[in-house]
């Protein structure tokens, strides 16, 4: 009995979620093609768009467009390609820039090469700089991920501030206004999820700095921008103006249901604040504030953003590839409505010209949050973004909580910076 | 003659038993041979190489294991007492025979264990949400003023994580004490009320010692369960606040596929599961096991 209960759970530990993988979407004929992705009110509404342009031409494919949290993609991906079975894979998949150079070095022939029908050159250059490997050009970059300040006219001007005060915001004037607003309007100014450092994200990059150093070492000790960066995040949660949440979904909820006054986030969080259509109006974009203690700090960052990438051992791999081509790779006019439905800020080069771009959004009262987006992404400093980002994210949550709970910054982050090392492999 | 007969029937006997062998060879002791091997391994993905005990050297160092095990040990040693406990009271009071509703009780109480590990961790996550209705109820009851912060407070997630475990598994306990009181002759308790033993004194003198090899094997299953916990931190707090209600099991899960995946290093810590459990049971087969 002892003894088997003992191999029973040998078992079960060493092969812990083994069994993870489930065959999700069924491979169809020749014609069919499996997309994953992400995000009901972005990236799918984008994938079926572009689905129905290609099959408007090509009447006998048949495109499955399938939501996912993005977490089970990864998951799904690291299971099957591991172990190198393809059933159940899609054909497309979207992969956030954060995680792609991971997946090509351990996956490195899995991802079909689109050299052969499309220029590098014709994509945002920080956008190709993850996905261009040795002359290869893995997958077709999608959306920019710059950050905006998005937040609540009504009550910024309830708390006695204008619009004028939101440009050129420093993060020290950002509390200031999350104060008065927390006075006046009795709401918090943002959502902070303590294992989500994306605000941390946001400021490092702002300053040209990450995890890493620009050789993709992990750098924490002999990080400034990380070190100013974690210094203003203590700042936002010691001000007691943040409303705590722990997943997507609260986070989104807070927003729509009127809890909080701003969001710093990426671009494509336009299309979620867009789901509260009782608010339309009320809300307005700015650039995101700088880090004041850091004088490399710029009004302008970006998180998340990713691109599609085809895998060419699963099934339709040629079928595939065409249909990114020519949809998201080229297809100016669907960037054109994208921009419409979803604000998408697509960082095809020749999408900028699409005449959408330069459209007040009526929910935005008006005004041209697309083409400011536009501008913005041109200033994003460019940063090394290796390949673990999310394995230091974790270890640097911890690390983070340490310090808001008073830990010595410079203790902490030696302490944590080694663990680090030893997780990356260097 | 007398060993020739011994023989073919050694021989029919291995012939019955052999399936289960083969199966248990090719599905337990090669993955578990397999996974040791792996555990001398690094490299990201498929690219491994030897790394001799580097995965093992690397643990020493890691903060974030140090958490896991920690995490895992404390809901261990606080989880595991209140649910045995519990779950012996709720037996003792649910077998008097004049009960009344005694079936609704019992089928009440065993009912969570039967909902699946996913949407009762679900719907726990929601009930204790910050505007959930845990927080609701307790507002409205004057007991807090503030709602609580359940999910993203590093006390509060472990409490919860407690609470649901509790809920989950009492049940599932309290039917192997059901079932091993039915053993328990009435006899015994009237000897123990002529000679004016309270209810507490019989269970503390009679049912208690007479349910020891019972209470042995439940306290061996959950502690063995406790180590392996890994849906409800996964569904209810994802670990969170920044890993801090993080299991052992969830961390190899995270090395293996929310990071990229680090099949050597997660083989490792799996072991580390392994010997943990191999040497808390032996220690509490040492306890339990009566001299006499």
């Amino acid at each position: 009995m002892k003894a088997k209960k003992v191999l029973a759970c040998v078992l079960a530990s060493a092969m812990v979620m083994g069994l993870g993988v489930t065959a999700f979407a069924e491979e169809g004929g020749d014609q069919k093609i499996t997309v994953w992705a992400w995000d009901e009110t972005f990236n799918i509404k984008a994938a079926n768009e572009a689905a129905e342009i290609y099959k408007a031409e090509h009447p006998d494919v048949e495109i499955e467009v399938v939501t996912m949290a993005q977490d089970d993609i990864v998951a799904k991906l690291n299971t099957s390609l591991s172990s190198q079975s393809y059933d159940g894979l899609p054909d497309v998949v979207l992969i956030e820039d954060y995680k792609i150079q991971g997946y090509l070095t351990s996956y490195p022939d899995e991802f079909a090469d689109f050299s052969d029908v499309l220029n590098p050159e014709d994509f945002a250059a920080y956008k190709t700089g993850v996905n261009v490997v040795d002359g290869s050009f893995y997958g077709v970059p999608f959306d920019s991920g710059v950050a905006a300040t998005f937040y609540r006219k009504d009550m910024i001007e309830e708390a006695g501030y204008t619009e004028e005060d939101m440009q050129d915001l420093t993060w020290d004037k950002y509390i200031e206004i999350g104060q008065a607003v927390k006075e006046k309007c009795g709401v918090d100014m943002c959502t902070l999820d303590p294992s989500d450092l994306g605000q941390i994200r946001i400021m490092m990059q702002s300053a040209g700095s990450w995890y890493t150093d620009a050789d993709g070492n992990v750098s924490f000790t002999d990080n400034q921008a990380l070190k100013d960066a974690i210094t203003t995040y203590k700042k936002l949660v010691d001000a007691g103006i943040t409303k705590q949440t722990a997943d997507w979904d609260q986070f989104v909820g807070a927003f729509n249901n009127g809890e909080v006054a701003s969001v710093v986030s990426g671009c494509w969080v336009a299309s979620s604040i867009k789901a509260a259509e009782d608010q339309s109006g009320k809300w307005a974009v700015a650039p995101v504030p700088r880090m004041s203690e850091n004088e490399n700090s710029i009004n302008a960052s970006s998180i998340g953003g990713g691109a599609w990438y085809v895998l060419q051992n699963v099934g339709n791999a040629d079928l595939a590839k065409d249909f990114v081509a020519t949809t998201f790779g080229s297809n100016v006019d669907l960037m054109n409505q994208l921009v419409s439905d979803i604000s998408l800020v697509s960082t095809l080069n020749a999408a900028a010209e699409a005449p959408n771009v330069s459209e007040g959004v009526e929910y935005f009262g008006g005004q041209t949050v697309n083409k400011d987006f536009a501008e913005w992404t041109a200033e994003v400093p460019t940063v090394n973004y290796g390949m673990h980002t999310y394995a230091l994210e974790d270890i640097m949550s911890e690390a983070v909580q340490a310090i808001v709970g008073g830990g010595d910054m410079d203790q902490v982050l030696s302490d944590y910076e080694e663990q680090a090392k030893a997780a990356v492999g260097q | 003659m007398k060993k020739k007969v011994r023989f073919t029937v050694n021989k029919k006997a291995w012939l019955f038993v052999l399936p289960s062998v083969v199966l248990i060879v090719a599905f337990v002791f090669y993955p578990m041979v397999q996974a040791f091997i792996t555990s001398f391994q690094t490299g990201m993905g498929n690219n491994l190489t030897f790394g001799g005990a580097a995965n093992y050297q690397r643990l020493l160092t890691d903060n974030t294991f140090r958490k896991a095990l920690f995490n895992t040990v404390l809901y261990l040693i606080i989880q595991v007492p209140i649910m045995i406990v519990l779950a012996l009271a709720i037996s003792s009071m649910l077998n008097d025979k004049k009960l009344k509703g005694k079936g609704f009780f019992r089928t009440a109480i065993f009912l969570p264990c039967v909902t699946s590990l996913v949407a009762y961790s679900i719907v726990f996550k929601s009930l204790f949400a910050t505007d959930g209705f845990v927080n609701g109820f307790l507002m409205n009851l004057h007991i807090i003023e503030e709602p609580i912060a359940w999910i993203t407070t590093t006390g509060f997630a472990r409490a919860l994580i407690i609470i649901a475990i509790t809920w989950r598994w009492t049940g599932y306990n309290m039917i192997f004490y059901l079932a091993g009181l039915q053993g328990i002759d009435e006899s015994v308790y009237e000897a123990a009320a002529i000679d004016g033993a309270t209810g507490f004194q019989k269970f503390r003198y009679m049912t208690v010692p007479l349910l020891k090899p019972i209470i042995l094997f439940t306290t061996i299953n959950s502690t063995i369960g406790t180590l392996q916990l890994f849906d409800e931190p996964m569904n209810i707090t994802q670990g969170g606040p920044a890993n801090a209600t993080i299991t052992i099991s969830q961390y190899i899960y995270n090395l293996l596929f929310k990071y990229q995946p680090n099949f050597g290093y997660a083989a490792a810590v799996s072991y580390v599961i392994v010997v943990l459990i191999v040497v808390l049971s032996f220690i509490q087969m040492k306890v339990g096991d009566d001299k006499e």
